[in-house]
């Protein structure tokens, strides 16, 4: 059967082959090719030609190793400075400019005494040695003297109370004369619980159920999430420092020109605004001034700092006495934190000012008030 | 035409519509309601008061002292430690360096100055808001004796605690209770007095006979008690200035206990057994006229005038078990108020006429609670092996009450606690000490 694509396929097919065949012939430039010259060689000549390019090691006699003295006189190793880690210096101190080795750590090093001796057994952890007990069916209040929304677990007992949390930090030996630096303690918000925990509301301590046998141990990834309270020691601090560092990041990336309306305020600058001042405004639950909801007025500068007087605008809820108490605790509470955390002023968006300018706050503990 | 015009303006009306949002959130200010604050102690420095004349360094420390201790013990107060001052104060009219003082987290700043002169001192403060950059209230300057200065301390931290919380004053003031010496079994007992914070304590009667449940009057002057020493619970009433005493009246046979002042003071209330049964009597100290109150078969006792003085709350059995009643002044229809498990005793109108104080005995354990004056919003404070018999402050914002250890060495001391239930701490005095009466401010 026949069809013009079959007649079509069948010539070009035919011209293919001609091609080929003929094509070539018809080509007179050589093709580039390189050509290299080689030499065979045996293997003893390979093997003389690889020991003539590497050093004879063979041949020098090794020196004989000299006797270690043992100084009776001397202190014996300890097994700390064997086990001693390299401890990296804090990340403040500046590497000196120069190539010069720095001096090695001393013995006394004080990450050296807590590392574990190496003939003493690895202890298993004590949660992997502890009873698999039941949990509790809900958590156990933590009493505590301060009461914050956000809770925070208690500080290691020598660190400082300080808004800003920071790990203690040792002078590392003096790579240079000129290199100083002075000690810092170690630094810790102040615990806090989330609510107000009674002596008739403390645990016992004592278990609610009996122990069961042991259970199989949890999984690796189990045991790798940090536990509830050390996350709360830093998430609390860690997420107001992270939204205010947000909120700075957006108001630092976006500048416009003063007065310049941008788009509205979100619900997460407002929020911030929120906690900001919420972190310092301190209730006195057992007071009559609990039941008072004030709102207070006052104006912010570019810089986020409180321009003028705090005024109050409106109290409802108690005698002029506690209206007045109240507005005492928002005023200190908004004055205070413009600068609470090394801050210097309310971090706001600055291409939004218009819309912050003039503030209204409301502050309302009736959920605060003890039931 | 009209649709092609319809067309051509949509889109623009729409984009108005979006925008007009944006517009009106710009006018006005920017609204926040804030609910949640923290609870935590206020910081404040108190630098010691500068000596205006000689011989008054003395005393300036250990007035610093009992002010600070008097802030801080409320809980609502922390004291910065001097040696994280800044800048120090060395005039008492000099100008505030605010700056050095918010530095340092101090919310309230304390200037005060001291002068004697013979036995006379005279003290005077000032209090600073420091993040207002403004003095809280005016400077104060009082006079007393140099033997009563802590009582001018006292008068001090009241200001502050009252001009920074709102609250009402009460460190100025004393409690009457029982002292207690030697064993459990054969306990000494005697009334005595102190201040608040357990100083100056002095003894109103001796140790010859057993005394229970002391109670101010409302003036401070007067003490009612119970005695022993007849045999029989009897009721005395005591004149602290002179530790002069009078019987209060009763029949033979009759034994009376638990008595309360009324809110004037000219009325006492208080539990009489006669034939068995146990009553609620009221008795006016000018005429000695006796009413009686209630009239059940049960057993009511521990009463306690409202601050009004129309209503009295009581415990009564008359359910099969301890409960709170409360009844009109004048006596009537007795309705329960409490409701909880357990049993409730001791129950104590609050100053402020808000919380009804009480004991509780529940499940092996005894509490100190508040309730609201119709039996809601019920909070238990504490918890231990026996604690009871709560009182409050002049100002309705501290309970004090006993509290005993378990055993035959078991001591018993007084305890203070915040109405939030925080800040629990006891109460430091010479020798075991129970049944606490709250007595007013001091004039």
């Amino acid at each position: 059967m026949r069809t013009p694509g079959s007649i079509i396929s069948g010539v070009s097919h035919l011209l293919l082959i001609l091609w080929l065949i003929i094509g070539w012939e018809l080509s007179h430039d050589p093709l580039d090719f390189q050509v290299t010259s080689v030499t065979v060689v045996s293997g003893d000549e390979f093997a003389q030609i690889v020991a003539a390019s590497t050093p004879d090691v063979t041949t020098d006699t090794p020196p004989a190793l000299a006797e270690p003295v043992i100084d009776e006189a001397a202190p014996p190793i300890t097994a700390e400075a064997d086990v001693a880690p390299d401890v990296a210096p804090p990340a403040e101190v500046t590497p000196p400019a120069d190539e010069t080795p720095p001096p090695p750590l001393p013995e006394t090093s004080p990450v050296a005494e807590v590392a574990p001796a190496p003939d003493q057994p690895l202890s298993l952890p004590e949660a992997a040695a502890a009873p698999d007990l039941p949990p509790s069916p809900r958590p156990q209040p933590r009493p505590s003297d301060r009461v914050a929304p956000t809770p925070v677990a208690p500080p290691p007992p020598d660190a400082n109370i300080s808004d800003v949390v920071t790990e203690a930090a040792e002078p590392d030996q003096p790579a240079e004369a000129e290199v100083v630096e002075q000690p810092s303690e170690a630094a810790s918000p102040e615990a806090a619980a989330t609510e107000i925990v009674t002596e008739a509301e403390t645990p016992s301590g004592a278990p609610l159920t009996s122990s069961r046998p042991q259970s199989r141990p949890s999984r690796p990834a189990a045991a790798a999430t940090p536990p509830a309270e050390a996350v709360a020691a830093t998430e609390p601090d860690d997420a107001t420092a992270a939204a205010v560092a947000a909120a700075v990041a957006a108001a630092a990336s976006t500048p416009a020109p003063s007065g310049q309306s941008g788009p509205p305020m979100t619900g997460a600058e407002t929020e911030s605004f929120r906690i900001a001042v919420s972190q310092c405004w301190n209730v006195d639950v057992g007071s009559l001034s609990t039941g008072v909801t004030i709102t207070v007025a006052f104006s912010l500068g570019t810089d986020g700092r409180v321009v003028g007087d705090v005024r109050l605008t409106d109290g409802s809820g108690g005698d002029q006495a506690a209206i007045n108490t109240a507005f005492g605790a928002a005023r200190r509470a908004i004055l205070r934190c413009q600068s609470f955390g090394g801050r210097t002023g309310y971090v706001l968006p600055i291409d939004k000012y218009d819309q912050w300018r003039d503030v209204e706050m409301t502050f309302d503990p009736s959920g605060m008030r003890l039931r | 035409m009209f649709k092609t015009l319809t067309f051509l303006l949509s889109p623009i009306l729409a984009a108005l519509l979006l925008l007009a949002p944006a517009a009106s959130a710009q006018q006005g200010p920017l609204r926040i309601t804030i609910t949640e604050g923290v609870i935590e102690p206020l910081p404040f420095a108190l630098p010691s008061f500068l000596p205006e004349t000689a011989g008054s360094e003395m005393i300036t420390a250990d007035l610093a002292r009992v002010v600070a201790d008097d802030l801080a013990g409320t809980g609502l107060f922390r004291q910065i430690p001097p040696s994280a001052f800044i800048s120090q104060v060395t005039s008492f009219a000099a100008p505030v360096a605010y700056a050095d003082w918010r530095a340092i987290n101090a919310q309230a700043l304390i200037i005060g100055a001291v002068s004697t002169s013979g036995d006379q001192l005279v003290v005077k403060f000032r209090l600073y808001d420091v993040f207002s950059g403004a003095e809280l209230g005016e400077g104060l300057q009082m006079v007393g004796t140099v033997s009563g200065f802590r009582r001018m301390a006292h008068k001090v931290a009241d200001e502050v605690y009252s001009r920074i919380t709102g609250e009402q004053r009460y460190f100025d003031s004393r409690v009457v209770f029982v002292s207690e010496t030697g064993p459990k079994d054969n306990r000494l007992k005697r009334i005595a007095i102190m201040d608040y914070d357990g100083a100056n304590v002095q003894y109103l009667t001796d140790a010859g006979s057993i005394v229970l449940a002391p109670r101010f009057s409302p003036s401070g002057d007067r003490v009612l008690y119970t005695s022993y020493e007849s045999g029989f619970p009897r009721i005395y009433l005591l004149d602290v200035a002179t530790s002069g005493r009078q019987q209060l009246p009763t029949e033979a046979g009759e034994m009376a206990f638990s008595p309360r002042f009324s809110r004037d003071g000219r009325q006492v209330i208080y539990s009489l057994i006669n034939g068995g049964n146990t009553d609620i009597y009221r008795t006016d100290l000018a005429t000695g006229q006796h009413t009686r109150l209630t009239s059940a078969p049960s057993i009511e006792t521990a009463p306690s005038f409202s601050p009004d003085g129309s209503q009295i709350v009581f415990e009564s059995d008359r359910s099969g078990v301890q409960q709170i009643y409360i009844m009109s002044a004048d006596g009537g229809e007795p309705r329960r108020i409490s409701l909880g498990e357990g049993r409730y005793g001791t129950p104590v109108w609050s100053p402020r006429g808000d919380l009804i104080a009480f004991t509780k005995q529940n499940a092996g354990r005894f509490h100190i609670g508040v309730m609201r004056t119709d039996g809601s919003e019920e909070r238990l404070l504490t918890a231990s092996f026996l604690d009871e018999g709560p009182t409050w402050s002049p100002n309705g914002r501290v309970l004090m009450f006993s509290r005993e250890t378990q055993g035959a060495e078991g001591l018993v001391s007084i305890y203070s606690v915040d109405v939030s239930g925080r800040n629990l701490r006891q109460v430091v005095t010479p020798s075991s000490a129970s049944d606490p009466s709250w007595g007013p401010l001091q004039p």
